[in-house]
């Protein structure tokens, strides 16, 4: 092996699984673009959304909502959500809906999970068939994605749910859609 | 001059193959149409979906009359209970959904065609999924037309929840429920 070889492996072996520095600051206020995805038997359906970030909820607020679902169920949640103050927006065409509950989890990979609850649904996939299920209780949309160092990722959307205590997670989400819309492509935006 | 002779037969042969230029082909049913609707929502929602028109027959003209009779007299309920009344002439299949046709008129223009087709039920409510919806009854069927060339290639329009109502230049207003008509593109009579 020659010098030159070496080097070159060393170096190699050196940033293989390191993760790059992020070429931004970690934190709100951010915002990232989202092409989501919906596909059926019957069609399929895209939409460009855009998540605004202007603040993270604190750990304090974040264990009065889990009270609030632990104790009152879906009614209690929602109640406790739309007390909360606004975290930002979720923008689809001209609607913006405002985001009442916004957390971010550092992964293992550097990456970073975002979950984000609005205070009222976003849309109702299928809801335009003519045996649509009613939309009553489904009064709130849930976002949850991944994205590495870099700023993209992928993730999925319950654009209206409703939660309700329960599960392995303590929070189950119910989907008004059949399944969720997938998050094909997040990038975060630059700021 | 048997090389000549051969040449003369190969051309003969495929003239008779294509179409005389003077009379319009007749189209006749049973036939069907795929095509693919096509819907957008501003600048950044898209919807698609195959769908399939099957005509058994066309309506005979003493039907169609019939319910025209019943819009202009009627309104739009005369219409729709004529329309009920109607044989079934075919069906528009959308996912695993079939609804059936009630109404189906070609009208030749030149080598082309127009065929319009009207279903007794409708077949989707584009835009309601929407959380500020507007309420759907009342949009009781759909109404579908295609502009087909000579060689069975078009596209269209599709009212996928609409109703009817007397007036206008043609005698038809259709009121959809979308605030814009669906596209259906890449419109093709099928070959069997």
């Amino acid at each position: 092996m020659s010098i030159c070889s070496l080097v070159v492996a060393v170096v190699l072996s050196a940033s293989w699984g390191a993760q790059p520095a992020p070429s931004w600051k970690p934190g709100a206020p951010e915002s990232f673009h989202a092409n989501a995805q919906a596909t059926s038997d019957a069609g399929g359906v895209a939409a460009a959304l855009t998540f605004q970030v202007d603040a993270y909820t604190p750990d304090a607020e974040r264990a009065r909502l889990v009270a609030a679902l632990t104790s009152g169920g879906s009614p209690a949640f929602l109640a406790a959500l739309k007390k909360e103050k606004a975290a930002g927006y979720v923008q689809t065409g001209e609607r913006k809906v405002t985001i009442r509950y916004a957390r971010v989890q550092a992964l293992a990979n550097g990456g970073r999970r975002v979950v984000l609850v609005t205070d009222a649904p976003v849309h109702f996939v299928g809801g335009g068939a003519t045996n649509a299920a009613p939309t009553a209780g489904f009064d709130l949309a849930v976002v949850e994605f991944e994205v590495d160092t870099v700023g993209l990722g992928s993730g999925t959307m319950a654009m209206a749910a409703k939660v309700k205590a329960g599960g392995p997670a303590g929070v189950q989400v119910d989907d008004y859609a059949q399944q969720p819309v997938k998050l094909v492509t997040v990038t975060r935006n630059r700021s | 001059m048997f090389v000549y002779s051969l040449n003369i037969w190969v051309i003969a042969s495929l003239l008779a193959l294509v179409p005389s230029q003077g009379e319009p082909r007749k189209w006749t049913a049973p036939e069907t149409f795929v095509a693919k609707a096509e819907t957008r929502s501003g600048a950044t929602g898209v919807a698609s979906a195959p769908v399939t028109i099957h005509v058994d027959r066309y309506t005979p003209e003493a039907d169609l009359k019939m319910m025209q009779e019943a819009l202009r007299t009627g309104g739009y309920p005369g219409f729709l209970t004529a329309l009920r009344k109607a044989p079934v002439v075919g069906h528009v299949e959308v996912g695993d959904r079939k609804i059936p046709v009630r109404w189906s008129r070609q009208v030749p223009d030149g080598a082309n065609r127009t065929i319009s087709f009207v279903t007794d039920a409708p077949i989707f409510f584009v835009g309601g999924g929407n959380p500020n919806a507007k309420p759907k009854a009342g949009y009781e069927l759909a109404v579908l037309q295609l502009k087909m060339d000579s060689s069975g290639i078009g596209e269209g329009t599709m009212a996928a929840a609409a109703r009817v109502k007397p007036g206008g230049e043609t005698g038809v207003v259709i009121d959809q429920y979308a605030d814009q008509p669906i596209k259906l593109v890449s419109v093709r009579r099928e070959i069997k």
